[in-house]
């Protein structure tokens, strides 16, 4: 029976696979399938520069070509059915060209989610609903809605930030600590906007999960599961502040290719979803309160308070001139300004012309671009270890924020035993600081 | 190998998500899985009454309080099977899990969704029977009326809970069985007319 849980097994590769290579802390000793699962975008990319794999590149330019300019304002019904045609096409076509078609089955998924991650790079910014924010009046009623729901939940969020534990029902013998975990598993969610590709936004999510579980665990409170896992990402969600989850949350739905989205995943972007639309809902009936009078009072007292803050937000707007939509809608400038996808990202520009969706394809030029168009390989290893330094930076700063009684090197030689996965390091920290 | 989701409700202290770690817990270590674990879990079992057929559980806890009874159907869309925990020690238990049992039937379309109604915390009653609330025949009953699975199990013990995930896995191995036997007939019948010059129409081939 042992073949069932191999990586290459036809069965298990739906679930291992949506999760890529970050699954790590496992309650059991023996799950590694998911650890193992192998991810290297820049092996896509340096197997799309490969001569053999000429049609597929031009499917790919011509489909990004046809998906720009064909229509300005796309419905994101036809934008999911456009996206999800095209990879079922090229999906069958990685099987009929080289250097895909000799490809094993884990460096053949590797190379579907190259395609879907290279796809939603190029197609961002007509496909995530907050970059179309300028174009409010054009938009269809779906982009709109999402934008909507975005600035709702800020609403909410603000009008019940100042809610405690006890009132979402999180045991208050973990209580004093939930605080602090809840700002890294938020760290970990507002990554959220840092990347384009549906797995990469998908691993910020199970990230802040692996976060909320690794405290559970410690707190010996795993065993009941949903029960205190839904309110402690309700309350994640109410203390970490991300720019639109909600656009967020439905385009991952959208554009993530569903068979990735399935098994642990699905749970925990479900999940998501429903506590989102909890705190959408939310109201003084949603609530445990056990002193309404107290409650009462720090309603009243917030409400105040947001109340000024928007005041002086609006008229710091009105002194800039700034043409606003909403006030709490942020400009879609400030994604594009973001870096967005670290070294993948990096890679992706460099090649940029190959796919520009705008570009005529010509067959002459196609040498040259197949020479000049990619930057060269050790120029992106290089720039891809840089950004995993700078990250694994970001992890051991995280973690001493959070653990000061440790010392630095006990969390270093943590982050290099668990490979800087989040999750697991928590989880070993914690164990460790017990 | 087959998957089936299968969503775990109940009220909060009714322990389902203790059943589900006993399940795992006493089954086999060769199948166990690498998870986050704080709500999903998976695992896989041997149906004993089919040769070599093995199933993979995905099991999808749901918060028990009542506050988050409205976040139920973003998990129980699309599952396969439905655990619906009691307690045959709390008085107004079988009463919630049967309003459970109505949604289910009111909003999951589904005709083949398998329903399986288990009343929990039997150790409690075979310590002092006394405790026990919910007779067996009440709920044996019911479950019948509205052809649902019936199990009482102890989670504590482990008494009861393999069976229910082995009966579960059993009769959804059959339908399933059986709507691929009728959609093989179907396609044998209607695909001569269904048939047409192939295109490039990426979508067609739902196979």
């Amino acid at each position: 029976m042992k073949a069932i849980r191999g990586k290459h097994s036809e069965n298990d590769s739906a679930k291992c696979e949506s999760l890529g290579s970050m699954n790590s802390c496992s309650p059991s000793s023996a799950g590694k399938d998911e650890e193992e699962v192998f991810y290297d975008f820049q092996l896509f990319i340096s197997q799309m520069k490969d001569q053999r794999a000429d049609p597929i590149v031009r499917y790919t330019r011509s489909f990004l070509h046809s998906f720009v300019t064909k229509k300005n304002f796309w419905t994101a019904e036809e934008q999911v059915k456009l996206v999800n045609d095209f990879k079922l096409f090229i999906y069958d076509k990685f099987l009929e060209f080289e250097p895909f078609k000799s490809l094993d089955r884990s460096k053949l998924h590797n190379a579907q989610e190259g395609m879907e991650k290279l796809l939603m790079g190029k197609l961002y910014n007509k496909c995530f609903s907050p970059l179309l924010a300028n174009d409010y009046e054009n938009l269809t009623d779906d982009h709109r809605s999402d934008l909507v729901h975005d600035a709702n939940l800020m609403d909410k969020i603000l009008e019940f930030r100042f809610i405690k534990p006890i009132n979402l029902e999180i045991p208050a013998t973990i209580s004093p600590k939930v605080e602090k975990f809840i700002q890294l598993s938020g760290k970990e969610l507002n990554r959220i906007n840092s990347y384009k590709a549906p797995r990469d936004k998908m691993v910020c999510i199970l990230n802040a999960c692996k976060v909320i579980y690794g405290f559970l665990k410690h707190s010996k409170l795993e065993n009941e599961g949903a029960d205190v896992f839904i309110p402690m990402l309700i309350y994640t969600i109410m203390k970490a502040n991300v720019r639109s989850l909600v656009s967020n949350v439905i385009y991952i739905e959208r554009f993530r290719f569903p068979e990735y989205l399935r098994g642990e995943s699905g749970y925990y972007l479900s999940s998501l979803h429903g506590a989102i639309n909890f705190i959408l809902h939310m109201g003084e009936d949603s609530l445990f309160i056990p002193d309404k009078s107290e409650y009462n009072n720090q309603y009243e007292q917030n409400s105040v308070q947001v109340a000024e803050e928007r005041d002086r937000i609006e008229i710091k707007e009105v002194n800039l001139e700034v043409p606003k939509l909403r006030s709490k809608s942020p400009s879609p400038s400030e994604y594009i300004l973001k870096p967005l996808d670290g070294a993948t990202n990096t890679v992706i520009s460099k090649f940029a012309e190959l796919f520009s969706p705008t570009a005529t394809s010509q067959d002459d030029t196609d040498n040259r671009e197949h020479q000049s168009a990619f930057i060269d390989d050790e120029t992106a290893a290089a720039i891809a270890h840089q950004m995993e330094e700078d990250d694994h930076v970001r992890t051991i700063k995280d973690l001493q924020a959070m653990f000061p009684e440790m010392g630095c090197e006990i969390i270093q030689d943590v982050c290099a035993a668990k490979r800087y996965r989040i999750g697991a390091c928590v989880d070993a920290l914690l164990t460790l600081s017990s | 190998m087959l998957q089936f989701k299968l969503v775990l409700l109940g009220d909060s202290s009714v322990g389902k998500s203790s059943i589900v770690h006993r399940f795992v817990k006493d089954s086999f270590d060769e199948f166990r899985e690498s998870t986050i674990g704080a709500a999903f879990l998976s695992q896989t079992i041997k149906l004993e009454k089919q040769d070599d057929v093995t199933i993979k559980f995905e099991i999808w806890d749901t918060a028990g309080q009542e506050r988050y009874k409205s976040l139920a159907p973003m998990y129980y869309r699309n599952a396969n099977a439905a655990l619906i925990v009691y307690d045959i020690t709390q008085p107004d238990s079988l009463a919630k899990a049967q309003s459970w049992v109505d949604e289910l039937k009111n909003k999951v379309g589904d005709q083949d969704l398998v329903i399986c109604l288990v009343g929990n915390k039997l150790d409690l009653c075979e310590e002092d029977p006394q405790k026990r609330v919910v007779d067996t025949e009440d709920a044996q009953r019911y479950a019948s009326e509205q052809g649902l699975l019936f199990q009482e199990v102890s989670a504590k013990t482990g008494a009861g809970v393999t069976d229910i995930f082995q009966t579960i896995g059993e009769k959804l191995y059959v339908q399933k069985k059986n709507s691929q036997q009728a959609a093989s007939q179907t396609r044998n019948t209607v695909n001569v007319e269904l048939q047409r010059p192939s295109t490039n129409d990426s979508t067609s081939c739902c196979s």
